[in-house]
């Protein structure tokens, strides 16, 4: 019944396993872009420039421009913010990483890497945001493009990518909450048990 | 089966924080412990440990599939009446499980024997899957430890592929994922299954038991209104059923993992339940309903709670006298008695050996010491290597 096959897993993707801004960042930003819902993914382009959004549209220069301000807001809105510049650096890589200003403090933040445009033709509004990317052989991101929140969007050399809405916009609220707190109440009565040696998970 | 001491990877504390390995030192105490490892043959390995946790699944598969018909089994195993129909139908539909762990008393020699069968909310997964397995990578690595040393470990592999048949099977492509608040191990473990489902290609979405919401439609609900699906939950189904939103479990038509007919596992009374349908069984230890006490013929027996986790309010009876006793909050719905049968203790520590399934296939297994014959949440976890 021996058999010569190995019996473990064969290979396990390091990078991904290692936990996304490893060193916790004072704030993670939420996917702030709304979508008018119209089938499943949408196609959407990141641009490193406003001058490379404009060589593809020409005609929508002006709206490459204001997207990109926007993102440029939304970058420092909802980017990554770490208390230290070697916090930052260790994510995102030397140099990538600048103070940012704002009424909580002052903080260390990666430089926006591009912005992602989407719908840009549309009659009824495009949506754009900030992509950031690392440079650190020790990060996840290395040469991918990142949302603000740490969504992965693929390699950095791939510049045109079908996004799920789903990573686009808040998920859709199909549902009206009536009340909350129905589950866990078992946790509580047992837990007033608990010492404090206990770990407390519910696991077993 | 060695137990052989290693001196520690240098910078493993600062690799924990990289990986996200929160709770490798739990309330000032080591949790992961990898001063020592222990060394397994192949064939102790295969035939002792893999084959009988791949039977002893499919036998508990027909305790489910008795106790699930009867009426009168479902009030022995203490399942409300509310959801015995639940149970039954989602036995009848196949709903897909996850994974399951078994936990052994083995010595190295002679037949495992089954403690008890954690088939709902199973932890010290992200320490198996994961961990363990870049311990040995990184010590063989750095020539501390023969380079042709295997480790019964395919469980991320596995969890990944079974993720995949799940998502196939429910045509879904997100989850939600859940744990209680508070508890690092719980939240880790529940991350570990969502870097899996991540790596299948699902969209993963995490919310704490204690923020579910009932929305008007029926439906269980996240924190940002949006329905849940289907949902894993590492919180015991014998809870959900006696908790508020219970009522709600049937109408909410949620995919669970663990499926609901995992009740019937995750419970002790599984345990005098097989010894009835497979007697004398090598891996099994003769178990005991309250009521049927009198046909014990053994003098040391293990109390246990029907419901319980981490050796809490577990006893040991020898001539009806309690000789060993380990406080909890569990109980209330009553105890089923095993033949007592100790761990094998290297120097002071007595070792639990728990094997993994994911869903019918034996997928590893971890171990876990202890300074007492009952192995608690407290116990330390040690890697271990096939050589």
């Amino acid at each position: 019944m021996q058999s010569n096959k190995t019996k473990r897993s064969k290979s396990i993707n390091l990078s991904s396993m290692r936990k996304s801004f490893s060193v916790k960042p004072l704030a993670l930003g939420v996917a702030a872009i709304f979508l008018s819902a119209c089938g499943d993914e949408q196609e959407a382009t990141v641009f490193t420039s406003v001058d490379e959004c404009t060589n593809a549209n020409p005609e929508f220069a002006e709206k490459c421009k204001t997207a990109y301000e926007e993102a440029v807001r939304e970058a420092e809105r909802t980017g990554p913010k770490y208390n230290t510049q070697s916090d930052c650096e260790s994510e995102f890589g030397n140099n990538q990483c600048r103070v940012v200003q704002n009424d909580s403090g002052s903080f260390f933040m990666p430089f926006m890497a591009g912005y992602m445009l989407s719908n840009i033709m549309s009659p009824r509004g495009y949506y754009s945001q900030p992509m950031f990317t690392s440079y650190s052989r020790y990060s996840p991101y290395r040469n991918r493009w990142i949302g603000a929140d740490g969504y992965d969007f693929g390699d950095q050399r791939s510049r045109n990518m079908r996004v799920s809405e789903k990573a686009l916009k808040p998920k859709p609220t199909v549902t009206k909450t009536m009340s909350r707190g129905g589950f866990g109440s078992s946790v509580r009565a047992k837990s007033s048990w608990g010492s404090s040696s206990k770990k407390g998970g519910w696991g077993g | 089966m060695l137990r052989i001491s290693i001196p520690e990877r240098a910078n493993w504390k600062r690799k924990a924080e990289e990986f996200g390995f929160k709770f490798h030192t739990m309330h000032g105490e080591a949790y992961w412990d990898e001063s020592a490892y222990y060394q397994f043959s192949l064939e102790q390995i295969e035939k002792d440990l893999e084959a009988p946790t791949e039977d002893i699944h499919q036998m508990c598969l027909e305790v489910v599939d008795k106790v699930a018909n009867s009426q009168e089994l479902l009030e022995k195993f203490q399942i409300p009446e509310l959801f015995w129909q639940q149970i039954a139908d989602s036995w009848q539909n196949q709903d897909p499980s996850l994974y399951s762990r078994l936990d052994f008393a083995y010595h190295g020699k002679g037949p495992a024997k089954l403690y008890e069968n954690n088939a709902d909310t199973p932890t010290s997964l992200y320490e198996s899957g994961f961990w363990q397995w870049l311990w040995l990578e990184e010590q063989v690595n750095a020539g501390k430890i023969a380079k042709q040393a295997d480790q019964f470990n395919s469980l991320q592999e596995k969890l990944v592929h079974r993720l995949a048949a799940i998502a196939k099977h429910y045509d879904i492509s997100q989850m939600h994922f859940a744990c209680c608040q508070d508890t690092d191990e719980d939240r880790g473990t529940v991350q570990y299954l969502q870097d899996c489902a991540k790596e299948s290609g699902l969209d993963n979405d995490f919310v704490f038991i204690e923020d579910i919401g009932l929305a008007d439609c029926g439906s269980f609900s996240d924190l940002h209104d949006t329905k849940i699906q289907t949902l894993f939950k590492l919180y015991p189904w014998e809870f959900m059923q006696r908790e508020e939103f219970g009522q709600s479990i049937k109408n909410a038509q949620v995919n669970w993992l663990e499926p609901i007919w995992k009740s019937i596992l995750s419970n002790k009374a599984l345990m005098p339940m097989l010894w009835k349908l497979f007697p004398n069984h090598p891996n099994l230890l003769p178990a005991y309903f309250e009521d049927e006490l009198a046909k014990a013929t053994e003098s040391k027996l293990v109390k246990k709670p029907l419901f319980s986790r981490e050796g809490a309010n577990i006893s040991v009876i020898e001539n009806g006298k309690t000789v060993l006793h380990a406080d909890g909050p569990y109980g209330e719905e009553g105890f089923i008695y095993q033949a007592y049968y100790p761990l094998p203790q290297f120097g002071n520590n007595h070792t639990l050996i728990g094997s993994w399934l994911v869903n019918d296939q034996a997928a590893g297994i971890s171990l876990r010491e202890d300074s007492s014959p009952i192995t608690q949440d407290m116990s330390r976890y040690l890697p271990h290597i096939i050589l």
